[in-house]
């Protein structure tokens, strides 16, 4: 056999294993669910580790995957579509490239998802009866979409050559729906995680008052909506970048080299466009989580949760910095470029003070002696950084900084040739001025108001940011087009550490997410489902840091293995042929005029 | 030689988590343990000890320090030092021990100026304190600059419903009912003048073997720390039963006796 149709028979199979293994196990939970429910155990042990650790691992894992086939194909289609309509091959190649990435990876999220639900239903019994008792046609829906889902992407990957040409139209809106109806999938599911976190619909002993909808509609799924997809847009762009890095430091010739580059340029691109909007999202999620409950939300930021924030921000900083490193490690491919460069050591001290007052705690839970020697549970000066106008502030200079950055790389080696230039760069560079100013004005003026008032001013500072943000792109598109060139991208030469920064960056955000995950999920504390059910369960305790970034580490450590795996099979396709595709893989060695 | 690329980049992978997870594991560890019901750890129950137990409380499964202070404006709530004695003039004609209930049970009664109504109702969950819990709550909350005269009978019967999530309103206790048997006919000496089920055969007190029956947990702990507060049984003496088992009894072997007689049915 072939060696892709040899993974196209593994993923098949395996994959057919998965929705039987789904099916046979909910089957199963429904009897269980029909029988008086004192009959059963409310929790079964699973051995050695326990039954946290298992389902815990095993959702991380799951959701990894989910985040990998949902956000590749976003990212894909995205790339498809730019393809499509400036007829460059580069982009239709390495679309169809992710693709196949995803299409491996598909198989294993089915497996997982399945063991994840045997998990529930063998060792948490009573919760999942409950959590059926309300979510039941919901069920029904997930799997009906995870077919549809499943049959499209196939369409979409098998049908690249045959809906080609004139027909490219309809392969590129098969990948539209694949999104969508992906989008979905993870929609349905963050209904039940959402559910657990902030229940609604119900009546006070905890049965479903209304509809359905009534628990699925509930407080912070929309902003988990939100959040997840723009994060898996995110997450699929460095997994790109990883790979493509991979890739490029694997390469034997200059033209291979090129591509990877390229390729890797585009997933970091795409990446942190996604990036710069999350944190937004996050404050959005951390409102409505106090809009749902106080204790909540004051635990979740100040109480045996604090430290987790500052570990959050050291992350988020990391992957602020390493994108604006890799992209001025970036410039010195571009000729022209050396007149921007002097920019840098300013923008990194920004970076670096933003990070700084950003990882700055709170409100830590500190002991007797410790606060008795700082004066109190705020420390006297730092303490004031620590706040909550001090962060904004510093995060949304840091999203301004890194913008900056990517504009000044987009024009590195373009002069404008329009007329108006000087005041089109005047113009931008007092939109700078400005959001950033408004930026520190709120900050400041924070501190003397109260904190209702000041939730309200972060939103007065993003929006500066996004239009700022929105102004010098609306200016800048036109002022370079058709600008003269210092000089092609020269797509290769960079040097290897910058495709270790992609690695980092990679990692660092799949380490991020299974850190928010135990964020998400830990916040409930012993509860099951918050305020509802109780966790009685030996394992109600909710560990410290330490041992969930053990977890974690190892969980990510696995995904990423695993990840390897995949991507060693779909280099194995490659063997024998020149290209993924019918095609040949496009050469990029020299370039194009165009930045990406 | 040559390294492979997979090598470096699983090594350098490997070295990025590892320096986070380092960091994280040298922080302070701190653990969110299951709050217990009704934490009357160490010492005897008196009411001192029940002013304790409230502190506990509102330590820890109250969560009300999130919140509040004591001897410490905060921003989100008042300060709570010397409620006790304010809280009689909060609003006329309702006594400080009314007061101080109300403002748990039903916070959004009467706002105190300047803050938000984002107090929770503390016998709903997520919170969730049981009735015992509230009366502890509400003594330690007394003791703050007033006198503590609140009684169990003060707290309303339905408060504290389903607090356990769904559950009926039943009190938990973390008591071994095998060590409070030993307790009832050792230390407590109780079997000198009751009999409960298979143990004892004194005819001096009533006969225990059906008490959690026919009364409530409140009841028979109440009946134990404080037995002339809560009448006599009709056709036996006055004052026989002893009152100082609040202070011979520690707060293990009480919860133990309690749940030893709650298992007599
Ligand atoms: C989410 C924050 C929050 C939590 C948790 C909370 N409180 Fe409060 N509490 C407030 C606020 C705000 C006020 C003032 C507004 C009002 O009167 O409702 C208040 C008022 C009070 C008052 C009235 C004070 C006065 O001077 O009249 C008492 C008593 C009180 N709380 C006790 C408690 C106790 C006991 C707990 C724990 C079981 C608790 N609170 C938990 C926010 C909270
Ligand atoms: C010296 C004899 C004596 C001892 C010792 C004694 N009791 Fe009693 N107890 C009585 C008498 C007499 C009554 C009934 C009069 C009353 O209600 O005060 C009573 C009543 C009670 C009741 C109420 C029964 C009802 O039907 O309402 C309970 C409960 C109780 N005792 C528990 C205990 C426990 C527990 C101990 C051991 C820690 C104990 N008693 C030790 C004499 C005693």
């Amino acid at each position: 056999m072939r060696p892709l149709r040899a993974l196209r028979w593994v993923a098949w199979t395996a994959f057919a294993a998965g929705i039987l293994v789904a099916v046979v196990a909910v089957l199963t939970a429904l009897p269980a669910y029909a029988q008086d429910a004192a009959q059963e155990p409310a929790y079964r042990a699973f051995p050695v580790i326990g039954s946290r650790l298992a389902v815990w691992a095993v959702a991380q894992l799951h959701l990894n995957f989910a985040a990998f086939i949902l956000g590749v194909p976003i990212f894909a289609v995205i790339i498809e579509i730019i393809g499509w309509r400036t007829r460059d091959a580069r982009y239709d190649w390495l679309s169809h490239e992710l693709v196949k990435l995803t299409f491996a990876a598909f198989s294993t999220t089915a497996l997982l998802g399945a063991l994840l639900l045997f998990l529930f239903v063998g060792y948490y019994p009573k919760f999942w009866t409950y959590m059926t008792s309300i979510f039941f046609p919901t069920y029904w829906i997930y799997a009906l979409l995870f077919f549809a889902e499943t049959f499209t992407v196939y369409l979409w990957y098998y049908g690249w050559d045959w809906l080609s040409g004139s027909k490219k139209w309809i392969h590129v809106g098969l990948g539209v729906l694949s999104n969508l109806l992906g989008t979905s999938i993870l929609v349905v599911a963050n209904s039940w995680v959402t559910f657990m976190m902030s229940p609604a619909g119900i009546t006070e002993s905890g049965a479903l008052k209304g509809s359905v909808w009534g628990a699925i509609n509930n407080f912070t799924w929309m902003p988990i909506n939100i959040h997840r997809l723009i994060a898996n847009i995110v997450f699929g762009g460095t997994i790109a970048a990883a790979y493509a890095a991979f890739r490029f430091l694997n390469a034997t010739t200059d033209e291979e080299r090129a591509r990877y580059d390229w390729m890797g340029y585009v997933g970091n691109f795409v990446a942190l466009s996604a990036f710069i909007v999350l944190p937004f999202a996050g404050y959005w999620l951390g409102r409505e989580i106090y809009a749902f409950n106080q204790t909540m939300g004051i635990t979740m930021m100040g109480g045996f949760m604090s430290w987790l924030w500052i570990i959050q921000a050291i992350l988020i900083g990391i992957l602020f910095l390493g994108s604006n490193y890799y992209l001025w490690l970036g410039m010195e491919r571009i000729p022209g470029s050396e007149r921007y460069r002097k920019y840098v050591p300013y923008m990194l001290t920004i970076l670096a003070i933003g990070f700084m007052v950003w990882a700055t705690p709170h409100s830590l839970i500190v002991t007797l002696d410790e606060a008795r020697a700082m004066g109190g549970t705020h420390h006297p000066f730092l303490g004031f950084f620590g706040v909550m106008s001090a962060k904004n502030t510093a995060v949304n200079l840091m999203i301004l900084t890194t913008f900056l950055s990517y504009v000044l790389y987009r024009r590195a080696n373009r002069l404008s040739i329009k007329p108006w230039v000087l005041t089109g760069m005047a113009i931008q560079w007092g939109a700078f001025f400005v959001a950033a100013a408004i930026v520190v004005f709120y900050g400041v003026y924070g501190y003397f108001v109260e904190s209702i008032v000041r939730i309200g001013f972060s939103v007065y500072q993003v929006g500066a940011v996004l239009g700022a943000i929105a102004l010098v792109m609306t200016i800048d598109v036109p002022m370079f087009r058709g600008a003269r060139s210092t000089g092609a991208i020269r797509w290769g030469r960079i040097p290897a550490r910058s495709q270790y920064v992609l690695i980092l960056l990679a990692v660092t955000f799949t380490w991020l997410m299974g850190l928010m995950g135990f964020a998400r999920s830990g916040i409930r504390q012993y509860w099951h489902v918050y305020g509802v059910m109780r966790d009685t369960s030996v394992d109600a305790v909710t560990p410290a840091l330490g041992y969930a970034a053990n977890v974690i580490t190892i969980v990510t450590a696995v995904f990423f293995a695993l990840v390897m795996f995949i991507f060693w099979l779909g280099g194995l396709s490659e063997r024998g042929k020149a290209g993924a595709h019918g095609l040949p893989a496009p050469a990029i060695s020299g370039g194009s005029e165009d930045d990406r | 030689m040559h390294v492979p690329v997979g090598l470096k980049v699983g090594a350098f992978s490997l070295l990025v988590m590892g320096s986070y997870t380092y960091f994280a594991n040298s922080i302070p560890q701190i653990e969110s343990r299951p709050p217990e019901e009704l934490s009357l750890e160490g010492g005897t129950v008196t009411p001192a000890q029940l002013v304790k137990a409230g502190e506990q409380i509102f330590k820890t499964k109250g969560t009300c320090e999130v919140c509040h202070k004591i001897g410490e404006k905060g921003m989100r709530a008042p300060d709570l030092a010397g409620v006790g004695g304010r809280a009689a003039k909060r609003k006329p004609g309702v006594s400080a021990k009314q007061y101080l209930i109300e403002s748990l049970l039903d916070p959004g009664a009467y706002l105190v100026e300047g803050y938000p109504n984002i107090m929770p109702r503390v016998d709903k969950p997520p919170i969730g304190l049981n009735r015992s819990e509230l009366w502890a709550i509400a003594a330690f909350l007394e003791s703050l600059g007033g006198t503590v005269d609140v009684t169990l009978d003060d707290i309303p019967k339905t408060a504290g419903a389903a607090a356990a999530g769904g559950a009926p309103a039943e009190l938990k206790l973390p008591g071994d009912p095998k060590a409070g048997e030993a307790v009832f006919a050792g230390k407590g000496a109780c079997i000198a003048c009751h009999k409960a089920g298979k143990v004892g055969a004194a005819q001096v007190g009533p006969d225990l073997s059906q008490i959690a029956k026919i009364q409530t947990p409140e009841y028979i702990m109440g009946k134990i720390l404080n037995p002339a507060a809560l009448g006599t049984v009709a056709g036996y003496p006055k004052g026989v039963m002893p009152p100082m088992f609040g202070q011979t009894l520690t707060a293990k072997e009480y919860v133990d006796l309690v749940a030893f007689l709650l298992t007599l049915k």
